[in-house]
């Protein structure tokens, strides 16, 4: 998930590092007000555990291994600002020690996953716990969808970026859209899944830990939610509608696509010079929208799974644990 | 774990003597040719290289742990170039993809070469030359402080959970425990953290932070 130098043109670069210094300023701003003098342990912390908790792989049964990448997670602890800074710390260290994720990419990757994870991510949950009367109960099921939501953002996003990189034309963009965005749909499940358990662990122990349940006056105010909720879901959302949307808008440019086709391949095999003809269009739709649904579905019955171990327990007993200050 | 990290940031050659910001400079200055230049003129990729090759050389890097590092690199972002091909049903792109696996790799080494000249302690005071907000420099310290102790942690937890289940476990389990694991490693090391405070308060800390150099 971590962009490496090279994939995004300096213009880009150069509009992702000026919007991330943006939000990490004033998140900065935000905290010194909310946390005070605990700011630099909190954070720090914060910062370094989400470090070595990225260290740990998860087995996924093949070779293959995956590990959590924490936005939304520090933002359900912490708060969406103290939680942003925590997630630029990882990446500034994460460069600065091992080089992991380009210097002329950290901007963005700081969009990626401190901006979109932690304060998008908690804009999410603010949301959906507002619906539900157990609070408890609403974090859990808050922070599987804020999870899975932000890492699909995250692929939109840099999706959006790599296009304004690379000159129109070049590519069929809406075919890179689709592999990224179906990919991802299964990485976010991984992430949501890892969020999920670890939230509710936190919570049978130390439910004072989590930020919006330690005082109720302390949660950022609506406004600033809403946006960040209404970004993260119209993303989503975008995600989903565009390869229905753009096979109909994208005549124009199908149009240029069949032509230089048809100018470059005379000299290769019939079977690229036919590769157009396939109605791939409906396949990719499907694609898109099964590995949607497949997500949906399968992070609905995972919010399902984590508050039934909840509700065993009186809710009250839970939130009423004496917090430790 | 600190000797693997930064092992080659403590010794000396003339690429570690240059001054902080002159190392900063050169890098970025490599890197943003490196990730400028056009496919046309590939044989510019090969000058950069060499260039980066030196700049190694001269620091005293050896060519085995560049090797390593590499060998973690390039599959990664191969995986991540190959989509782009793959998105095209494999008709172009290739052009695209060669040029961004020859500029990440450029940059990549680049990148190694700065955090090997230069530990993390000088680059935090840099960091507070170029007039970053001192708080930023701040956590940036205390989570370097406190990665090694949270990393001793997590190997604590990890022999624990070795000891106790021997042998293959189901994919389910091993999920479980290691999820288990995280939330664990979160509570005591936000409850380090409010220790920490306690001590930081009871040594006259007033959140205020206060840099030798700034007077």
């Amino acid at each position: 998930m971590h962009i490496p130098d090279g994939f995004l043109s300096n213009e880009v670069c150069l509009m992702t590092a000026a919007a991330a210094v943006g939000a990490v300023g004033y998140s900065l701003h935000r905290i010194k007000g909310e946390l005070a003098d605990r700011t630099i342990p909190l954070t720090g912390m914060m910062g370094s555990l989400i470090f070595a908790g990225q260290m740990i792989n998860f087995p996924i049964g093949l070779p293959v291994s995956g590990h959590l990448m924490g936005g939304v997670l520090a933002g359900v602890i912490l708060g969406p600002w103290a939680g942003c800074v925590a997630l630029t710390m990882v990446l500034v260290a994460q460069w600065a020690l091992f080089s992991d994720g380009g210097l002329t990419a950290l901007g963005a990757n700081i969009l990626h996953m401190a901006v979109l994870g932690s304060i998008g991510g908690y804009a999410v949950i603010a949301a959906i716990r507002r619906r539900f009367k157990c609070r408890i109960r609403g974090t859990v099921i808050g922070s599987v969808i804020a999870a899975w939501l932000s890492v699909m953002a995250a692929a939109a996003l840099f999706c959006v970026e790599f296009r304004l990189s690379h000159a129109p034309g070049e590519f069929r963009f809406r075919n890179i859209f689709t592999l990224m965005v179906s990919f991802h749909a299964l990485i976010g499940i991984g992430e949501a899944l890892i969020t999920a358990v670890v939230v509710n662990v936190v919570l049978h122990h130390r439910s004072d830990l989590i930020f919006g349940l330690r005082t109720e006056a302390s949660q950022s105010r609506p406004l600033p939610q809403f946006i960040g909720a209404g970004l993260i879901v119209a993303l989503a959302v975008a995600a989903f509608a565009s390869p229905f949307a753009s096979e109909f808008s994208d005549g124009l440019e199908a149009v240029a696509e069949r032509e230089s086709v048809a100018a470059t391949d005379d000299g290769l095999p019939g079977v690229f010079a036919d590769y157009d003809a396939i109605p791939l269009g409906d396949w990719q739709s499907l694609s898109v929208s099964a590995a949607g649904v497949v997500g949906v579905l399968s992070i609905f019955a995972l919010s399902l799974l984590m508050t039934r171990g909840l509700s065993r327990q009186p809710a009250t007993q839970l939130a009423g644990a004496a917090p430790r200050e | 774990m600190s000797d693997f990290w930064d092992r080659y940031g403590r010794s000396v050659s003339p690429c570690h003597r240059l001054p902080p910001l002159l190392k900063i400079g050169l890098a970025l200055a490599v890197i943003i040719a490196g990730v400028t230049i056009p496919f046309e003129n590939w044989p510019a990729f090969g000058v950069l290289g060499c260039v980066v090759f030196t700049g190694h050389s001269i620091a005293g890097i050896p060519l085995r742990y560049l090797l390593k590092r590499l060998s973690i690199f390039l599959p990664f972002i191969g995986a991540m170039a190959i989509s782009l091909p793959l998105s095209q049903g494999f008709s172009h792109g290739w052009e695209l993809m060669l040029t961004i696996v020859c500029r990440g790799t450029i940059a990549f080494l680049t990148s190694l070469w700065l955090i090997n000249v230069m530990p993390f302690a000088q680059l935090l005071v840099t960091l507070r030359r170029l007039r970053v907000p001192a708080v930023f420099v701040a956590i940036l310290a205390f989570m370097y402080r406190y990665v090694f102790v949270v990393w001793d942690e997590l190997d604590r937890l990890r022999t624990a959970r070795k000891a106790r289940s021997m042998g293959r476990t189901s994919l389910l389990f091993r999920w479980k425990s290691l999820a288990a694991m995280l939330g664990t490693l979160l509570i005591r090391s936000l409850t380090r953290a409010e220790r920490i405070h306690g001590a930081m308060l009871s040594r006259g800390w007033t959140g205020e932070v206060h840099w030798l150099d700034d007077e």
